[in-house]
């Protein structure tokens, strides 16, 4: 096959450009978003809720550390019929309607103005203005699965598939330059666009506040069929050597 | 100081400080003084982080004067910060207006209602004017909304200490017992409150918790000691059976060995004699072969 040359001038005017342009926009993308960003303020009733529900699973978990009897007493103030911490206390499902929150729907208009539009609008604009051009060659071969990674926008069957395509290029910046900026603006940068996809990813998940109602009926549930084995049971002998080992009593005959 | 210890060197010993949160005031001042506040603008932004370390170490070493000069610095950089306020309510508190103080904090609370800082150091505060009483009910306010805030728990057992509420005192030490299970001084301070309110339950708890302190760190020696003395102690009251005091009896017997290795291999024969632990150790296993 006929080697390609590439004309210097699409270094120049492409190549470089794209590059700058990345990575410019990922550092305006960092201090828009430091602007932007509003200080979270917690609900102390928030708070005090998932406190509660961390000390249950601590003493579900650890409870056998403790005498039977402060182990029941603590069981019984979470979950005593009738006034235990979970059976009293009633708290507003949180799942608000992220519309009738005006706090909210901001914070997701911030989330979009600094993420998705610029990607989308520079995006669209390199697409635009740098579409049809071949930028660069990677100096090894690949199999044709990596044409449409790596030469999109340019559908030429024939082509090897080690040339990378301007738009690809764009893309590969977007993604690869993620060291740069932790190098430039430090380790926990806004302009990675890799973490924010991540973000949005698993975000309807994490942006949701669980509904303590739920949490706590789950909680209960699970503490009230902790039963207490008291771990220190036993310790002095163990510490003084006088219990025997369970494993010599079942092994002992093992291959006799 | 003695030795001269360059700019840099004395940037990163305050940068390490402030990541181990290590709380060693005289340290962090005197290299402020000396080094670091001459050329305080080669910090960059750091600057202001180091503000705040120095106005804490100086509030810690009375220094009213440097605390001042680095709040004064913060308020101008920022002057609508909590963290600023805080540092401003120490200072006060450092001067003794509790009061004004108070307000300050009860300001921040009006703001940010989920300030943990603003109410533990109302709790404070109350403390240091001896007001033991309220602070304890404070800080079992505080301990409803944030349970898991075990250093608050360790306060509120001290607090209690030092009132002689041992029962209650005990309900917090089972708290930090079961936040780190492996804490061998957990153990250790509880048994010491079992053992000091007495009686045959507690002692058997007592002793118990002594030997899970010795099990999981054998170097203690305060554990051990109070396993030796909880032992005793049971193998000489009456009204156990013959088993039981033959048990506990083996068990002294196996904390004063113990004890007695733990001194032999730390001292020579001189200190040895000079040390009086052993000879009330050996008293007390001599009456106890005397009863059993």
């Amino acid at each position: 096959m006929a080697e390609l040359l590439l004309d210097s001038n699409i270094r120049v005017w492409v190549f470089l450009p794209i590059v700058v342009i990345t990575f410019l926009i990922g550092i305006i993308r960092h201090y828009v978003t430091i602007l932007l960003s509003s200080e979270k303020k917690s609900d102390l009733q928030q708070v005090a809720d998932s406190h509660a529900l961390i000390r249950s699973r601590i003493l579900r978990e650890n409870g056998r550390y403790i005498p039977k009897q402060s182990f029941l007493v603590r069981k019984n103030f979470f979950n005593n019929e009738d006034r235990g911490f979970f059976k009293v206390e009633k708290r507003e499902s949180q799942a608000k309607n992220p519309m009738t929150d005006p706090s909210m729907m901001t914070d997701m208009m911030k989330g979009n103005v600094t993420n998705v539009l610029p990607m989308i609008v520079i995006g669209g604009w390199i697409n635009w203005a740098f579409s049809g051009f071949l930028t660069t060659k990677v100096p090894f071969p690949l199999t044709l699965r990596f044409k449409p990674m790596l030469q999109r926008g340019v559908e030429l069957v024939s082509l090897d598939a080690s040339w990378v395509s301007s738009a690809s290029w764009y893309f590969l910046n977007v993604f690869g330059l993620r060291s740069m900026y932790t190098l430039i603006l430090g380790q926990d940068n806004a302009a990675d666009q890799t973490r924010a996809m991540q973000d949005q990813m698993s975000g309807s998940a994490m942006m949701a506040p669980p509904d303590p109602m739920k949490a706590f009926k789950a909680e209960w549930e699970a503490l009230e069929v902790c039963g207490h084995e008291w771990a220190l049971e036993g310790v002095e002998e163990e510490l003084t050597g006088g219990i025997i080992q369970p494993e010599t009593i079942y092994l002992k005959n093992k291959f006799a | 100081m003695a030795q001269h210890i360059s700019w840099e060197e004395a940037r990163n010993i305050l940068r390490k400080l402030r990541d181990d949160q290590v709380r060693d005031g005289d340290i962090v001042v005197k290299l402020w003084e000396d080094v670091l506040m001459d050329a305080s603008h080669k910090l960059g932004n750091e600057l202001w982080s180091v503000y705040e370390q120095v106005c804490v170490a100086a509030l810690d070493c009375q220094r009213l004067d440097i605390a001042e000069t680095c709040i004064e610095a913060l308020n101008a950089k920022f002057p609508n910060s909590v963290r600023v306020k805080r540092l401003e309510g120490l200072l006060l508190e450092a001067e003794s207006k509790y009061e004004r103080a108070t307000e300050l904090y009860n300001a921040i609370l009006e703001k940010d209602d989920a300030n943990m800082f603003a109410r533990k150091r109302l709790v404070a505060i109350l403390k240091s004017q001896k007001k033991i009483s309220d602070a304890i009910d404070k800080l079992n306010d505080y301990l409803k909304k944030f349970m898991t805030d075990y250093e608050a728990w360790t306060e509120l057992c001290d607090l209690y200490l030092s009132v002689y509420d041992y029962s209650n005192a005990s309900f917090c030490m089972e708290e930090l017992i079961m936040s780190n299970p492996h804490n061998h001084l957990f153990h250790q301070k509880y048994a010491d409150i079992k053992y000091t309110v007495g009686g045959t339950e507690n002692m058997e708890l007592a002793r118990t918790y002594y030997a899970q302190a010795v099990k999981l760190s054998p170097n203690n020696v305060r554990a051990l000691y109070g396993l030796f003395l909880s032992s005793t102690n049971l193998a000489m009251s009456s009204g156990k059976g013959a088993k039981d005091k033959q048990l506990n009896g083996k068990y002294a017997a196996w904390a004063a060995d113990q004890i007695r290795i733990k001194y032999k291999t730390q001292q020579s024969e001189e200190q040895m004699r000079e040390t009086k632990v052993m000879e009330s150790i050996e008293k007390l296993l001599e009456s106890l072969q005397a009863v059993g």
